[in-house]
């Protein structure tokens, strides 16, 4: 989903020794952290397991919508900020404009800021002075009660699960035997390393240090980020105060196209959940699609790169339905219903409040183009929080918006309206209530549950017409007048037809022909075994998607 | 010889058979049959290998039609046409009340020819008329003048009892006006029987090559559907039975051979690409000219595709194929050929496609409206 903006914290989980002033040996562990908004949970997990954050900025694109996100991640865990410019080699840099910049967006002063090019090595040394002077050395004690904090793991085919820790009291050894708190298992370790930056074994990690260890886990789930690993025989008794557990935010329903492919496709969401526990899944069935899986991610970028996993994994034809964010409805009986699939939605008598969830979005945009985002954000529903100007030419802009206004292409909508320079980057506040309703599609007077979207009432006319038209294009013509409805509740509030095919016969039918008729039926035949039918209409695989484009 | 009462039922064993005759002076634009162009030199040869061929029946099997087609037959000259016609006469023996037609380009009929059919037995002769307007034929490629098609019926008239007449509609251009014309045309020439072909654009022939580069258009669906419609009232009204999807025929002049093919009954098939069906089994004859002479002549199989169908997939292809006739399909008959039950096979979507106005039922035979057979082909998918 676009391109990935420089990480604010740098470089491979690492280990490196370090020549400093007068000969002295440091040690440095360094936490790499993604730069997607979909994957911010893990920024935090990192920064709570270190002491300071190098805070990079490329010198060609400036100041990014996350770079501030994350500088106040930081700040809030209080980390020492070491911020650096990199990329200075670059003939486009613009390296006085953007430290101005960062002076006003996260408040660093223009004499902090260091000037590097990580490819010709310039500054690199004067990082390292620097990382060591002001970043305050790990606290822990080395002869208290193991403490670990978990901030990472991965599944390997080989090894099992592979867990990754910063110790915070304590030694961990090769050979001892550790307790996970959370959920009490104990495990003897049967390697441990460190990030050099390459996995290198060592056989102690004691306080202030990172690395990982192996103890014949066998399945990732049993290891949950955020806790603590102590020892067994000698526990703490303060663990530490973990994570939140990062929860989906984005839905989608995934369906095999042949009935008897669902068990494969569970073994294979299963195989995926292996190395992702932030992906979830469990079985539902669709009236229009049959069995299958509603699906939870973290965001659209994270949905599609699981999708490109499981096409990669498998052969299997798949259905996706659009997805759609976590609601929540207050019944009339006072109870709270989570809502991660439009069908889940009750009957309006019900219904007491519709809620939705809503994030606090951050652009980062040439100030030329300020008029178009608040434009396209007004048409998202946006409440305007506050304009920033970092320079003249740059400003961030600050709104809260419902965050399924977000996730389908706002992104690509930022980019096009800045030419490529805007970024974005929002945090979740919390539920809000709505006019929300459930637009329903009905394809040849049968409701068709795989197409039903969660819309706002003022724009569910303009939805369903449009949705109605996209559908047209997708769906064949039969036999006989197809016709299209959208529909809220049992009101009606968009019609389309598609035209019955006229004429289609062949001429000739003798001998010679019959073979090849034959065939021709064999094929087509197989091509309306891919599509889906409700009722005696065949809807295409791309029609259950036509719900997403009808955003222009 | 057998006698036609110790021979299996007509849908495993043949009572009708075909031969094939590839040559042509030029390929018409639309053409995608199996023929031979500028080969004239090898008629002879080709006259030996078919002669061949028709050997490994071993005994002469006793017919009860006879289709000669092309290719153009009546390409062959008189001699070599009475040549033919004595070998496939020798071979498939005309059963009595028997039918035998020709295929015949009424550019390349003359008298000489028709008395050499009417004396092998010929009972009705085919003529490839396809429209009576230059532009049309010319469009077409076809090498005839519209006055050759009278004179055809002219001469044909003297000695053979039955003429078809064959018109090709949706031809680019085409108006509405023009079809009526070439219908009248025909009907004026008293044909006992009219088929009218929807112009088809065959991959890889001249005709969709040009429609490809975008040097013709073709006629809209709704275009083609009006004249389509157009013939089938005007040839109703001149008393002619519409039975089957292309075929029209006055009482008792439908082509016997022709519904062979629908009924899904057995033919023998005899020369160049030429198909057959005996004991459920479908073969295809190669369609390389070298091919063929060099097997038949060698005394081999001259077969190049062969399948055998599962009996349910045989009672799908009867259901398709007879679906394309006016009686439609019989249920007890269809039973008794297929051993299926027509209403376990289809039952719920013949039932769909009644209530949509497609198909008619009366209970003993399913078979197309009028407006299930605009659209037969999209229909009979759905019901297999
Ligand atoms: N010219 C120049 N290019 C650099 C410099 N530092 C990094 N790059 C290039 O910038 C690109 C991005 O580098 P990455 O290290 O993948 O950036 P990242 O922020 O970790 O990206 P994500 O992992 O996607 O979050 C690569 O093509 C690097 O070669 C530099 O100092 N000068
Ligand atoms: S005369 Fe018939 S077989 Fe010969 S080229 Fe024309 S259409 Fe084809």
């Amino acid at each position: 989903m676009g391109e990935k903006p420089p990480s604010p914290l740098p470089l491979s989980p690492g280990g490196r020794g370090v020549g400093g002033e007068g000969g002295q040996c440091y040690e440095l562990n360094l936490i790499d952290t993604p730069g997607h908004v979909d994957f911010n949970y893990e920024v935090s997990r990192s920064l709570a397991a270190c002491e300071g954050a190098i805070l990079l900025v490329d010198a060609s694109q400036g100041v990014q919508a996350q770079t501030v996100a994350n500088a106040y991640l930081a700040m809030e865990n209080d980390l020492t900020i070491v911020p650096v410019l990199n990329k200075i080699d670059m003939p486009i840099a613009r390296p006085d404009e953007v430290i101005a910049e960062m002076e006003h967006a996260v408040g660093v002063s223009a004499a902090e800021v260091l000037r590097v090019s990580a490819k010709s090595g310039l500054g690199i040394d004067e990082l390292f002075k620097a990382i060591i002077e002001r970043i305050p050395p790990p606290p822990g004690d080395p002869m208290a009660p193991l403490t670990a904090l978990v901030y990472n793991s991965h599944f390997d085919t080989f090894k099992g699960v592979v867990v990754y820790v910063r110790v915070m009291d304590g030694v961990l050894r090769k050979g001892q035997r550790i307790r996970l708190m959370r959920g009490a298992t104990e495990h003897e370790v049967a390697e441990l390393g460190q990030f050099r930056p390459a996995p290198t074994a060592c056989n102690v990690l004691s306080a202030g240090q990172v690395g990982y260890f192996m103890a014949q886990i066998k399945t990732i789930a049993d290891v949950h980020i955020g806790d603590t690993v102590t020892d067994a025989a000698n526990p703490t008794d303060t663990p530490l105060t973990g994570y939140k557990e990062p929860k989906p935010m984005v839905y989608s329903g995934l369906y095999p196209v042949e009935n008897k492919d669902f068990e494969e496709l569970r073994e294979s969401l299963a195989k995926l959940r292996l190395n992702d526990s932030s992906f979830v899944f469990q079985p539902e069935v669709s009236e229009g699609l049959g069995f299958g899986f509603r699906c939870g991610f973290l965001g659209m970028l994270h949905r599609e790169i699981i999708q490109q996993r499981l096409e990669r994994d498998s052969e299997l034809e798949l259905v996706q339905t659009a997805p759609n964010v976590t609601y929540e409805v207050l019944t009339r009986k006072g109870e709270i219903l989570a809502i991660d699939n439009p069908q889940k939605v009750p009957e309006a008598g019900q219904i007491e409040e519709f809620r939705e969830p809503i994030v606090r979005i951050s652009f980062l945009l040439p100030a030329a183009n300020i008029g178009d985002l608040m434009q396209l954000c007004s048409e998202r529903r946006g409440i305007y929080v506050r304009t920033e100007y970092l320079s003249p030419t740059r400003a961030i802009l600050v709104y809260e918006m419902p965050l399924a206004e977000v996730i389908y292409d706002l992104y690509d909508k930022l980019k096009s309206v800045t030419h490529g320079y805007g970024t974005m980057d929002y945090e979740f506040l919390g539920y809000r209530p709505a006019d929300l309703v459930r637009l329903d599609v009905l394809v040849h007077h049968k409701r068709v549950d795989a197409l039903s979207t969660i819309v706002h009432r003022a724009t569910a006319d303009r939805r369903g017409r449009r949705l109605l038209k996209k559908l047209r294009e997708e769906i064949d013509r039969h036999l006989f007048e197809v016709i299209l409805q959208a529909a809220i509740g049992s009101r009606i509030i968009a019609r389309e037809s598609i035209a019955p095919m006229k004429k289609n016969v062949t001429a000739k039918c003798y001998g010679g022909d019959i073979t090849r008729k034959r065939k021709l039926w064999a094929k087509q035949a197989a091509g309306k075994k891919r599509m889906k039918q409700v009722g005696q209409v065949d809807i295409p695989q791309e029609a259950f998607l036509a719900v997403l484009e009808t955003d222009q | 010889m057998r006698s036609s009462s110790d021979r299996p039922p007509a849908w495993l064993w043949p009572r009708a058979a075909y031969v094939h005759v590839p040559f042509c002076a030029h390929r018409c634009s639309y053409c995608d049959f199996a023929i031979a162009v500028g080969q004239d030199h090898l008629i002879e040869l080709y006259l030996d290998a078919l002669s061949a061929e028709l050997a490994t029946l071993g005994t002469p099997e006793p017919v009860q039609t006879i289709f000669l087609g092309g290719g153009t037959p009546t390409y062959l000259s008189a001699a070599q046409l009475a040549r033919l016609l004595g070998d496939v006469t020798r071979w498939l023996s005309a059963e009595p009340g028997h039918e035998f037609t020709v295929e015949a380009n009424p550019g390349t009929l003359d008298a000489d020819k028709v008395v050499v059919l009417a004396s092998h037995g010929v009972t009705r002769v085919s003529l490839g008329a396809q429209s009576f307007h230059p532009h049309l034929l010319r469009a077409l490629e076809r090498d005839h003048a519209p006055q050759d098609v009278s004179r055809a019926v002219e001469i044909v008239r003297k000695r053979i009892g039955q003429i078809s007449l064959d018109l090709i509609f949706g031809v680019p251009e085409q108006t509405e006006g023009e079809w009526q014309d070439d219908l009248e045309r025909a009907l004026g020439l008293g044909p006992d029987h009219v088929s009218t072909y929807g112009l088809t654009y065959e991959k890889g022939t001249p005709l969709w090559k040009r429609r490809g580069r975008g040097e013709v258009v073709a006629l809209g669906e709704e275009q083609e559907l009006a004249l389509y419609a157009r013939g089938i009232d005007t040839l109703e009204a001149a008393g002619f039975e519409h039975y089957e999807i292309s075929n029209f025929a006055l009482p008792g002049r439908r082509s016997r051979h022709n519904q062979v093919y629908w009924a899904n009954e057995a033919y023998f098939g005899f020369g160049m690409g030429a198909a057959r069906y005996l004991n459920g089994r479908r073969e295809l004859n190669t369609r390389s000219l070298k091919g063929y002479l060099q097997r038949a002549l060698a005394g081999e199989s001259t077969t190049f595709q062969s399948e055998e169908l599962s009996p349910e997939e045989r009672a799908r292809e009867t259901m398709a194929l007879q679906l394309r006739r006016k009686e439609g399909i019989g249920r007890a008959a269809f039973r008794a050929q297929t051993g299926y039950d027509l209403d376990a096979l289809a039952g719920p979507a013949i039932a769909r496609h009644v209530e949509l106005g497609l198909l008619g039922d009366d209970g003993g035979h399913v078979f197309l409206t009028r407006r299930g057979k605009y659209v037969a082909d999209a229909l009979i998918e759905r019901l297999l």
